[in-house]
Formats: C-alpha cells, sequence, structure tokens
C-alpha cells in the first residue's frame, strides 16, 4: 500500500502541476479539497483521468469522485480494490 | 426617438435550418437538430451535436466558390449567414457607407488547423494555412466571401458570449457614429478541438440535452452562423435592440457563481439602459445549456431579477445544440423570429424542476411579444445580455457626456525572467497551472494597476492575436498522442482567447466590462477604441486594456520556415486607462 500512496503521489504532483510539493508535503490522511490542500473541480477531472489512464478504473462524473478524493489513503484504497491494470 | 439601433436584417444557419424560414419551422414543429454526426470525423461519435446537414463541399457550392478553396466551416457557414442578413436589409449602397463587420467566434479556422497541424510541422507548403489560434482569420475570410473587402472587420472572443458581445459593440460604434451600418454576429463550427475539451470538462450529455431538467447532465454541441444587420434609424426595422449589459461573474474560469452573479448584473444593466422594468419583460431566451453549473445559476439570476414576476422563459439549446461562440446572435436571430410571428419556443426535454430552477415553457405558445431579453454567457464568466424591443426605447449615449482620457499607466513584460516574482502577489495554488503567457499578463496587470494607484479597473478589454497559443497547441498535441481519450482539462479549460481577460477579472473582482478583441495586429488598436468609448460615455471611469501574446517553439519554426519574423516569446502591455479630471 505505501508504494501505491508514493505512486500516486507522484502521478498527482505531477498531473495536477503542484512541482513545488514533494510526496512528503502531502499528508496520507489529510483533505485533498476545500480546507485541506486546496484542490478544485478541475483538479477532480485530473484525478479521473489518473485513475482511468494508469489503473484502468472509469468513473461517470466528479460526483462519484467526490468520496473517493477525500484523501490519498481513500485514493489509494480505492484503487487497490477495483484496479484493472 | 432619435438614435435607436434597428436590426434591418438577419441571416441563420444551423442544425435546425439553413435561413430564417427553416429556423422558424423547426422552432414552431419542435424538430429538434441534435442527433448523430455527419461530418465531423472524430473518435467520440456517439456523442449527439447539433451539427449542419450541409457539407463543406455544398455550402462552397451555395457561396460560389471552388471546391477546392481551402475555407474553414465556420467561415464558410458565417459569410452565408451575413449574405442571408445583407439581402434582406436590402443595403445595395454599401459602397458609400461606413461599413463595419463584427464577428464573434472562439475557435476560428480551428477545423483547418486540426486537420493540417501534424503535417504542417514538416509540409512548407502548408504554411499558408491557420496554424495558431488566430481566429481573426476566420472573420476576414468571411468579409472577402461576402464582398465586404472595404469594410471595417473586428473579431470578439468572450467564448461562447462571443456573437452577443459583438452585437453589443456594433450597438455602440453605431451610436458613437464609428459605423453607418455594422453587421454583427458570429460563426462556430463544430471541431475535434472543443469537442474534445467540453468532452475533458465532463459536461457533455450522452443523450440529448435538457436545460433545466431536474435530470440535466449536460450540453450537447452544436454549431453554426447568425449575423445581423444594425443601423440607426431605419424606416422599417425588424425590431429595435433596447438594451444590453456586459458584466463578468469573476468567479471561476469554467464554472458559474452559484447566485449568478455575473448573469444578474448582465440583465439588470441591460434592463437599465432599455428604462424598462423587470415585469415588462415578456419573454427570456435563456443561456440554458443544460450543465446543473449554467442553470442552476442562471436560475438563481433570473429569480433575483424577476422575483415573483418570472417571464416565460426556455433555452432552444435542446433545438440547436450549444453553438458556442455563435449561439448569442443565433439566438437573437431565434427571438427576432418570435417576435415577428408571435411565438415563444418551447425548452425540448424538461420535465421536472431542478431544486431551485426557474419553470420554463415546455410547449410551444402563441404570444404577441414586445420586449425580449436573450441571454448569453461564456467561460470566464464573460455574461451579456440583449434586450429586444418593438419599439426604440433606448435613445442611445446620454447627451453631454464625452469624456476625454489619459494614461495613468503603461507596464510592458516581455521576457520570461521576470515571472519568478509573481510567487509575493499569487499563492502557489492559483500560479501552479498558470503559463508564460497567463504569468507575464498578471504580472503586467498588477504592476499597471498599482502604478496607477487603483485595486480594481471598472472595466477590462484584453487584445490579443494568437490567445492561449502554447495550451491550444498542447491540446492539439494530446488529442493526437493520445487518440481524443483521456485528454487534459487543465489544457482545454486555459485555451478560450477570453481566458486572460477573465484570469485578471477574477483576480481583482472586477465584475464590470470584459471583452476580448483578436483581430491579428489591429487588436491593440480595436480594444483601445472600444476603453475611450467606455470611458466618453461616463460607463467606466478606469480601464485596463492590455495586449497579451506569446510565441512557442512550434510557431516560431513555422515563422522561420516561412520566411516571417518571429513574434518575441510573451508580450504582456497593460495600460491603464483613466477619465481626465
Amino acid at each position: 500500500m505505501d508504494e501505491l500512496i508514493l505512486e500516486l503521489k507522484n502521478r498527482i504532483i505531477e498531473a495536477l502541476s503542484l512541482e513545488d510539493l514533494t510526496p512528503e508535503d502531502i499528508d496520507n490522511d489529510a483533505p485533498l479539497f476545500g480546507d485541506g490542500l486546496g484542490l478544485d473541480s478541475i483538479d477532480a477531472l485530473e484525478l479521473i483521468v489518473i485513475l482511468d489512464k494508469h489503473y484502468g478504473i472509469k468513473l461517470g462524473s466528479p460526483t462519484e469522485g467526490r468520496e473517493i478524493f477525500k484523501s490519498v489513503a481513500s485514493i489509494a484504497s480505492y484503487v487497490a480494490a477495483h484496479r484493472s491494470k | 426617438m432619435a438614435g435607436g439601433i434597428s436590426i434591418t436584417g438577419m441571416g441563420i444557419i444551423c442544425a435546425i435550418g439553413h435561413d430564417a424560414a427553416q429556423v422558424s419551422e423547426s422552432l414552431r414543429r419542435g424538430k429538434s437538430g441534435i442527433g448523430r454526426m455527419r461530418h465531423l470525423d472524430t473518435a467520440h461519435s456517439e456523442l449527439p451535436v447539433g451539427e449542419l446537414e450541409l457539407s463543406n463541399a455544398q455550402m462552397k457550392a451555395m457561396l460560389g466558390q471552388d471546391e477546392n478553396a481551402i475555407i474553414s466551416r465556420t467561415a464558410l457557414m458565417g459569410a452565408i449567414a451575413i449574405r442571408q442578413a445583407l439581402a434582406q436589409a436590402g443595403t445595395s449602397s454599401l459602397a458609400h457607407r461606413r461599413v463595419a463587420l463584427i464577428s464573434g467566434t472562439t475557435v476560428g479556422d480551428m477545423d483547418l488547423t486540426e486537420h493540417f497541424f501534424e503535417r504542417m510541422k514538416s509540409d512548407d507548403s502548408l504554411l499558408s494555412l491557420p496554424q495558431s489560434n488566430e481566429c481573426g482569420q476566420s472573420s476576414l475570410r468571411m468579409a472577402s466571401l461576402c464582398g465586404l473587402e472595404d469594410a471595417e472587420v473586428c473579431t470578439i472572443s468572450t467564448a461562447c458570449s462571443s456573437a452577443l458581445n459583438a452585437i453589443i459593440i456594433g450597438c455602440e460604434m453605431l451610436k458613437r457614429d464609428e459605423a453607418d451600418i455594422v453587421i454583427a454576429g458570429g460563426s462556430e463550427a463544430l471541431t475535434r478541438f472543443h469537442l474534445n475539451g467540453f468532452n475533458s470538462l465532463m459536461i457533455l450529455d450522452k443523450e440529448p440535452c435538457r436545460p433545466f431538467d431536474s435530470s440535466c447532465a449536460g450540453l450537447n454541441l452544436g454549431e453554426g452562423a447568425a449575423f445581423v444587420v444594425l443601423e440607426k434609424n431605419a424606416a422599417k426595422p425588424l425590431a429595435y435592440i433596447a438594451g444590453y449589459g456586459n458584466k463578468c461573474d469573476a468567479f471561476h474560469q469554467t464554472a458559474s457563481s452559484p447566485d449568478g452573479d455575473g448573469a444578474f448584473l448582465a440583465m439588470s444593466e441591460a434592463l437599465e439602459l432599455a428604462g424598462l422594468k423587470a415585469e415588462e419583460i415578456d419573454y427570456v431566451n435563456a443561456h440554458g445549456t443544460g450543465t446543473p453549473s449554467n442553470d442552476n445559476s442562471e436560475s438563481a439570476a433570473l429569480k433575483r431579477v424577476f422575483g415573483s414576476n418570472m417571464p416565460l422563459v426556455s433555452s432552444t439549446k435542446a433545438f440547436t445544440g450549444h453553438t458556442t461562440s455563435a449561439s448569442g446572435s443565433i439566438e437573437t436571430v431565434i427571438c427576432l423570429l418570435a417576435m415577428q410571428e408571435g411565438f415563444v419556443p418551447a425548452n425540448l426535454g424538461w420535465s421536472a424542476p431542478l431544486e431551485n430552477g426557474i419553470r420554463p415553457v415546455t410547449a410551444l405558445l402563441e404570444r404577441r411579444l414586445e420586449h425580449v431579453i436573450c441571454n448569453s454567457f461564456g467561460f470566464g464568466g464573460n455574461d451579456s445580455s440583449l434586450i429586444l424591443s418593438r419599439k426604440p426605447l433606448d435613445s442611445g449615449s446620454a447627451p453631454g457626456t464625452d469624456y476625454g482620457f489619459e494614461t495613468a499607466a503603461d507596464v510592458l513584460v516581455d521576457s520570461a525572467e521576470d515571472l519568478s516574482s509573481l510567487k509575493e502577489f499569487i499563492p502557489m495554488m492559483e500560479l501552479r497551472r498558470m503559463g508564460k503567457l497567463l504569468k507575464a499578463s498578471h504580472l503586467s496587470s498588477l504592476r499597471a494597476l498599482a502604478a496607477a494607484g487603483l485595486e480594481s479597473p471598472d472595466a477590462i478589454i484584453t487584445a490579443t492575436a494568437s490567445g492561449m497559443l502554447a495550451t491550444s497547441q498542447l491540446f492539439l498535441d494530446d488529442i493526437v498522442a493520445n487518440g481524443e481519450q483521456l485528454l487534459k482539462p487543465t489544457l482545454f479549460m486555459q485555451s478560450t482567447h477570453n481566458t486572460i481577460g477573465s484570469a485578471i477579472a477574477i483576480r481583482c473582482r472586477c465584475h464590470g466590462y470584459n471583452v476580448t478583441y483578436s483581430q491579428g495586429a489591429q487588436s491593440l488598436e480595436w480594444a483601445i477604441r472600444d476603453a475611450e468609448r467606455q470611458i466618453a460615455t461616463g460607463k467606466a471611469r478606469t480601464v485596463l486594456v492590455g495586449l497579451y501574446d506569446e510565441c512557442t517553439e512550434l510557431s516560431a519554426s513555422f515563422a522561420r520556415r516561412a520566411g516571417l519574423p518571429c513574434s518575441p516569446e510573451v508580450y504582456a502591455r497593460t495600460l491603464i486607462l483613466k477619465r481626465k479630471q
């Protein structure tokens, strides 16, 4: 799981242009949206692309991602359970 | 009443008809133009669209052009609509009058660009084709296809409100006596570029769209063109333009504010200019795209403007699809037809309201209409409203207001080296997505505002030849590299020409007049003319005018191979113009 978390953080940093951050700067359990890291609705779309492109997980809308994208840890457990690649 | 702006001709071509009579017939019969694609070559043929029946070859034949001529679909549709409008206006003596063609578009010649883009990288014979985002080119082509070589030509690019803003600017030019006759409207062809772009934002419905319905799940793209002929003091006009408003939501690049601030302000300004009370409006042709973001926000704005006196409302996008930059003029022509023939078109696909949504007209109504509002909103919160009336209400600019202006600041940023200093002004989370052009334009505008001692101007007018060239080319590359699958929404959301003007408005919370001109090397001149109008008529005391362009490695290589001078890597000049005391 730690490996997947690190991989996800690196992918998030790249896709969301967060080059000023390192994986260590992102807390596994901290909220990604709102008062946490401060991601927005366009970032949610980029996260959907990451899930599809790298793990074969298709989400129909950002609403479906709301629970999954709470934190890096929640994304990791969803990916681990549903990945097809 | 002298000075009223009248509409003397109209032309339209879209998915529900190739002229005004056909469009009216489809509206009356409730016949939607949304269906399967016939012409656009894309991997996403599953998406329903409001595509024109006509092929490019058929349109070239209609215009008397050689079938091998390379002309963009945007220019072909535009030229057909302009010719119709001029024919109806009967303005045979254009030669002795000052004529202006003001056209709205965003993707312009993009259908040609995306077709030839990969080959242009190596084939020198293709270098004369549109290779960038210069959307002003398509307007020049329309002018030449319509015998308007002597007309002044200008392109407005405020995303989906472009055509409505073109009409508003046409009215202002007539009032200031800058032209005798203005042909204004817009044209936009379906392209892989924006179909994939909207798809990456996940706002395309895979079913026919249902504006304002509780189940609305996105829009269907459409295409088309519409133009109107505007004149002062015409003898027998189709209708008058009684008022208009252009405001900025200043909220987000692609989402609308929950309370519909921009839309509320635009409708309110239009009513004020027309001297009408909200309850005097008979019908609103809503922007109503079918996305929950727009339809909730527009509902909130309509409730704020009209309260318990809600007029009849419908969105006609379930007929035409969302014709993006052309939608403002296409829906203006639909309003003109409704007024002429006395009907209110239905809002197809509606069965139950959104939680706080308005209830639109669901079946055709026969009704005499005196005053009608047409709403048109764009990415970046470029929100505009137009009021059409049977009587001339707006008497033009108030007498005695003709203020002069002075330049309070003039700041140039033309090197990428300076840009790291932006970190002091803008948080990392906002800075992270900005390319060099957005950074340079922010730096020059923030410095200019500071030099003029302003936090926010009254109006923002930007000029750009090629707009967001770098992100647009990256998105074109993304389409090719990934076969139209899983593209980056971040790139598309920053691809429209008004991205810069609206980003500055969001940064300095400016809800005032906001427009973007894109007419090659003349862009800045047009922007300054508009700023003069805003100040002279007392609408703004301070105007931020910016000229923002960039060059990419790819565009530099195109220029070198074509033997043309290279543009600077980045060029961001911001002027603050101020009313003379």
